[in-house]
């Protein structure tokens, strides 16, 4: 899975770029799998991308068209999928979603994630233990009703407390 | 298709609502590439010359390049061009962040607005659906909260916003507009154009994705200069302290200005350091789109936090008007953040004021009252308040530098700092002298950026000698050869500015070239852009500014600097006993650029 050093990312959307680029040779926010999310108020700058959470929401699809792979990344079968929108709704931190009418997540892509490279800041890691889940439970049940822009938003500002009480306790004590 | 750029040029008539969205012609792109050239050229063509800058004719204009928003690194930036309200000349100015990306993945290489809504609107462009919104809910609101509100009620966080604050609204001369809370379009009053039009922000949303013509060689050009970057003997110190690294370095070379520029020499630059800031500050990096020197700075102090500040606006706020608290500093560079006021120019009429009272050719009752003894905190606050509302004093303020001291004449007009009634930026051209020649010569008036000849700072001898065959470019304090330094400079800035991108990475660490452009530029969109046809495109933007300009009624008497940097040499520092030699340096400028004696283009 992917893993962030929140205190390092500047919020640059490398990763963004060549996520989009090196998946479809075209460059957008869009088609990208990670997104970056900026709770500019707070100054802080969240790399968001699919935890492969051990509930394993997305998978929950009705045409049974999302798979866990090897790395544990998710595998949406193009053949399968009616673009019904589920995986998205199911997903409590925004990191599955439709743009023109293919779910887009994290593949990691095979196991060299083009993100990690793009980052000159060192803010982003690949680790390969599968077994090491994340937990999304606590962010479900206020994420239901929310689109995935928002749920992106929500879980960054939550997830980045803790850091920017460190700012707090380091720079006004 | 048309590689590279969004494909479509937007055209908005505020006053009826009117909108139309035609194709991007690549013909006409290949004569002005982008960004500021297709700006300035626009308004070239268009705009009525005589109008008042902040009449429904004038024009409001937002460019970005064939490249923004793709791989390439630093390729952020935005322009914005109107007729200034400030110098009533041409007027641009261009912010980094994060807008320029979107608007081009929003399918737009520009948009050019016209007239004025009837009450305060913002304008919502989400892919080919724009739309004029009621904007009365946030008039009053500064930036930072215009820009939330904007998102939350467009339930989208992704949604760019460039906002003006109330400074804008009240027609402050030198207003600015911010993309991203602290990306700041300033200088040339746009803020002020904005709010002349009711406009109170422009939001933007791009689902689309952009195409280059050829991927792989132009990935492996974009790779090619990301390893430039990251390799430059530079990339450490401006990663950590972004331009705020020349506050120590100017200060080195005895040209940081000092109580208005009276000194080039700070004895507590210490205490007001990039240094500093970084070392109790500062909290983590910023950066804007896609780029990897991350050289902006985000900082927490024990009353505000907020982004940057780059060195223009920590200069102004702390040597040049006295002030060596650098916590004040850093709360000012957010006020005026969050209101929308340009650093330099309300610094400069700061100044203005100290150094008049200092020579006792003003009071304390010239303005109500307020103490404008060097470094006077609570004086400044208080002021700026004043200037944003338009309050008393700050009425007279918030019209500039230039107009204040007509206003007072008393011999107060030696005493300000500007060229074509653009305010002068901070770096005294005494210790530089290629940059007085750009300060004299820009075509937007007293800034370096229409050049930014950062190349005669860096001493590299025999790359002075390799590319212009005089060693004597690459020594600050020679006058030789400037004039052939800035007109290549010159170019290369209109280059990175049609390319919309960074200046600290095209110009001031020396990366691009017209060679490695012209190869970005076909491998990006695919149309023919040889270097000649880039130079040829160049030297007709700068012809077309200047014509402009005359037509607006600028004359080789303004090409000059005020009287402080041609008659009064510095008096301590390295660079003791320098003026600049503005007259001998601008007729050999005209010369090497191909006008006449007067400065005016030659067909």
């Amino acid at each position: 899975m992917i893993t962030l050093d929140l205190a390092r990312c500047s919020g640059c959307s490398r990763c963004e770029v060549n996520c989009s680029f090196f998946h479809s040779g075209k460059i957008g926010r869009s088609g990208a799998r990670i997104k970056v999310v900026k709770v500019e108020d707070i100054g802080i700058d969240y790399p968001l991308v699919c935890q492969q959470c051990s509930e394993c929401y997305c998978t929950r699809c009705p045409e049974k068209a999302i798979q866990i792979g090897s790395l544990g990344q998710i595998i949406v079968s193009p053949t399968l999928c009616t673009a019904c929108g589920t995986c998205e709704i199911l997903c409590p931190i925004g990191a599955i979603e439709l743009y023109e009418e293919i779910p887009l997540v994290c593949d990691l892509c095979g196991g060299d994630p083009r993100c990690i490279m793009a980052c000159t800041l060192d803010a982003i890691h690949y680790e390969c233990d599968v077994t090491a889940a994340v937990s999304l439970r606590e962010f479900k049940k206020a994420s239901r009703g929310l689109g995935p822009e928002e749920k992106r938003l929500r879980y960054a500002t939550i997830r980045s407390r803790e850091l920017r009480d460190s700012w707090a306790a380091g720079r006004r004590g | 298709m048309l590689c590279g750029y969004g494909g479509h040029i937007l055209r908005v008539d505020l006053t009826s609502g009117w909108t139309h969205r035609e194709k991007t012609d690549p013909a006409y792109m290949l004569n002005v590439i982008g960004g500021r050239g297709l700006n300035s050229t626009r308004l070239y063509e268009e705009l009525q010359r005589d109008c008042d800058p902040l009449t429904p004719e004038n024009m409001l204009l937002i460019g970005v390049w064939p490249l923004t928003g793709t791989l390439l690194s630093a390729s952020a930036f935005m322009t914005i061009s109107g007729k200034s309200p400030p110098t009533g000349i041409l007027g641009d100015s261009a912010a980094g962040g994060f807008f320029g990306a979107e608007l081009k993945q929003a399918g737009y290489d520009q948009v050019l607005m016209t007239g004025r809504c009837q009450k305060p609107s913002y304008l919502y462009i989400a892919d080919d659906c724009i739309e004029i919104r009621d904007a009365s809910h946030l008039w009053g609101k500064d930036i930072w909260q215009t820009t939330a509100t904007i998102r939350k009620d467009l339930n989208d966080n992704a949604v760019q916003v460039a906002a003006i604050g109330p400074a804008g609204e009240n027609l402050v001369k030198y207003a600015t507009v911010a993309c991203n809370n602290s990306r700041m379009c300033g200088r040339t009053g746009m803020g002020c154009l904005f709010g002349s039009k009711h406009l109170k922000a422009v939001a933007v949303r791009g689902r689309g994705r952009l195409t280059v013509a050829d991927s792989l060689g132009y990935l492996n050009l974009c790779r090619e200069l990301d390893h430039k970057i990251m390799t430059h003997p530079e990339y450490e110190k401006r990663n950590s302290l972004g331009s705020t690294l020349l506050m120590t370095a100017l200060n080195g070379i005895g040209i940081l200005p000092t109580d208005h520029f009276q000194q080039g020499l700070c004895d507590y630059v210490d205490r007001v350091s990039g240094e500093t800031l970084a070392e109790k500050f500062k909290v983590k990096n910023k950066s804007c789109f896609n780029c990897n020197l991350h050289c902006s700075r985000y900082y927490l102090t024990g009353e505000v936090e907020a982004e940057g500040p780059e060195f223009e606006t920590l200069c102004s706020y702390t040597s040049r008007i006295g002030n060596n608290n650098l916590e004040f500093g850093l709360k000012m560079n957010a006020f005026l953040n969050r209101m929308g006021l340009d650093s330099l120019s309300s610094g400069e009429t700061i100044g203005w004021a100290m150094e008049c009272v200092q020579r006792g050719l003003l009071t304390k009752d010239d303005f109500d009252g307020l103490d404008f003894t060097w470094g006077n905190c609570q004086t400044i606050e208080k002021l700026l308040g004043m200037i944003i509302r338009r309050e008393g004093i700050g009425d007279l303020f918030a019209e500039g530098t230039r107009s204040l001291a007509r206003h007072f004449g008393k011999g107060s007009a030696e005493y300000a700092f500007h060229v074509k009634g653009l305010d002068m930026i901070c770096g005294d051209p005494r210790g530089i002298k290629a940059f007085g020649l750009t300060y004299a010569i820009a075509s937007r008036g007293g800034g370096h950026l229409r050049a930014e000849p950062f190349f005669e700072l860096t001493e590299r001898y025999d790359e002075a000698e390799r590319r212009w065959g005089m060693r004597d470019i690459a020594d600050r304090l020679s006058d030789n050869g400037k004039a052939i330094l800035v007109e290549h400079t010159e170019r290369q800035a209109l280059l990175t500015d049609c390319l919309t991108m960074c200046k600290n990475i095209g110009l001031s660490m020396d990366l691009l070239d017209f060679d490695f452009a012209s190869r970005l530029l076909t491998a990006g969109t695919g149309l023919k852009f040889t270097p000649e046809k880039v130079n040829e495109a160049l030297k007709g933007i700068i012809d077309r500014d200047r014509k402009m300009n005359i037509d607006f009624g600028v004359t080789a008497a303004q090409d000059t600097l005020p009287r402080r940097f041609t008659h009064e040499p510095l008096k301590e520092g390295a660079s003791k006993g320098q003026v600049v030699p503005v007259g001998r340096l601008v007729k050999e400028y005209y010369k090497a650029r191909g006008w006449d004696a007067q400065g005016v283009p030659q067909d």
